[in-house]
């Protein structure tokens, strides 16, 4: 490989839209720069692989301690599910040896079908919601209120203190855990599953469950890059504009986030976990029951 | 800042310092290795040269001597190797310092799950490199 400013800038480029969007949704961005990487720039799917993974983390820290210091992101939440995440990120990359990978997919397509309805109906309440103050009003279950869960930070779109209480804390960890499993076992979409499910199931207002799904994200990503690391699949000179690029369009993406409406943003992710779960569906029937769905790239 | 921000919010005193921690170890982590990817992006773009792509050419450089000699060198895989080791440790030392700062504040309750999920981390990494057949 060559290394020239055309390659860099491209790369710098696609990455800085990648860590854009990633910060606006809370997610890490792969399924938009493994992509670019493997079909613009031929690289071998492992080094996009693990160079995306890299900027995972990137995005985290950028986006993360912006949402850290807004308040948006829920520090004690977060730790909380990165118990869910982490062990399911680890019984994922077991249950990978054991599984058929069409039959996980599938039921991850499911998953991603029904939380794209369900943002996609609700995407008006949260506005509704923050105007009325309702997000501080839930009844906290058990675990929520021993865990002490709940928040508050300034909403730039409502121009007000957004109050919250979490609940639903067995529900959350439930789909935290598969949104581990699914980074484990698949690589992608597991910010997507805890963004949703922190918003429909924990009472969790949009913007607060992408910053804490922002920091959390990070945590999932180290574990994988390090192993990655070892393996020797992180090339330096791939990752290095990828980083630079992630960091940047991430630092940009968290200064418009708070500024967008909250039923935008659950616009933006129907549509995506709709990609996601069509993506998963034609890869699992052509896998497991060789039918062959038109592929969107 | 983020202190200044939690004070006057009326914040107590542990929440303000979980955050102001988290807000500093990801600020430097951003920071650090933004200027060791920077550097190494700069000093390759001006020695065009050819780069293997394969595991064995990275791994050639896992060594402390390789890397500081490379750093002395202005070599850029050197500077680049530093920036992702930098990077990947970020979120590691987030947790590490959290764990602190809960114990200094006897939160015991959140001092315990957030060693636990170091503790899954940790156990994670050594069934990886040591028990299971690493994917792909």
């Amino acid at each position: 490989m060559s290394y020239t400013v055309p390659f860099v800038l491209t790369l710098f480029g696609a990455a800085g839209l990648t860590g854009f969007l990633g910060a606006l949704l809370g997610i890490g961005g792969g399924i938009f720069i493994v992509p670019v990487m493997v079909l613009m720039f031929k690289l071998p799917i492992k080094i996009a692989v693990a160079a995306s993974i890299v900027s995972v983390i990137a995005t985290s820290n950028a986006g993360g301690s912006s949402y850290v210091d807004q308040r948006i992101a829920n520090l004690r939440l977060a730790m909380f599910l990165e118990v869910a995440t982490t062990i399911g990120a680890l019984s994922g990359s077991v249950l990978a040896l054991y599984l058929r990978e069409w039959v996980m997919l599938l039921l991850f397509a499911c998953l991603l079908l029904y939380m794209s309805y369900s943002a996609f109906v609700t995407r008006n309440v949260d506005d509704k919601r923050i105007a009325a103050d309702d997000y501080a009003n839930a009844k906290q279950d058990r675990l929520s209120a021993y865990l002490d869960l709940r928040g508050d930070y300034y909403d730039q779109a409502a121009k007000r203190q957004v109050k919250y209480v979490v609940n639903g804390a067995k529900a959350g960890m439930g789909i935290s855990y598969a949104a581990g499993m699914a980074s484990g076992l698949l690589g992608v979409g597991g910010g997507v599953l805890k963004v949703s499910a922190m918003n429909r199931y924990m009472n969790l207002p949009m913007k607060a469950a992408v910053g804490t799904s922002k920091i959390m994200i990070g945590v999932t990503a180290a574990v994988s890059s390090l192993l990655f690391f070892l393996a020797g699949l992180i090339h330096f000179y791939v990752v290095a504009p990828v980083a630079l690029g992630t960091t940047f369009g991430a630092t940009v993406g968290t200064l418009v986030m708070n500024r967008l409406k909250s039923a935008m943003l659950k616009w933006i992710f129907a549509v995506l976990m709709l990609y996601l779960a069509y993506g998963m569906l034609a890869k699992g029937l052509a896998l497991g029951l060789n039918i062959h769905l038109p592929v969107i790239s | 800042m983020t202190n200044a921000v939690g004070e006057k919010r009326g914040e107590n005193s542990e929440t303000a310092h979980v955050y102001a921690n988290v807000y500093r170890v990801l600020m430097a982590g951003m920071f650090l290795s933004t200027t060791f990817f920077g550097i190494g992006v700069v000093l390759a773009l001006l020695k065009p040269a050819f780069v293997p792509l394969t595991a064995d050419w990275v791994r050639a450089h896992y060594h402390w001597a390789v890397v500081l000699a490379g750093l002395r060198a202005g070599d850029p895989a050197a500077f680049m190797l530093v920036g992702t080791l930098l990077l990947i440790l970020t979120p590691i030392t987030r947790v590490v310092v959290s764990i602190y700062v809960f114990l200094v504040e006897r939160d015991y309750k959140y001092a315990a799950i957030t060693s636990l999920v170091l503790a899954i981390i940790t156990l994670t990494v050594v069934l990886s490199r040591f028990g299971l057949q690493q994917k792909g």
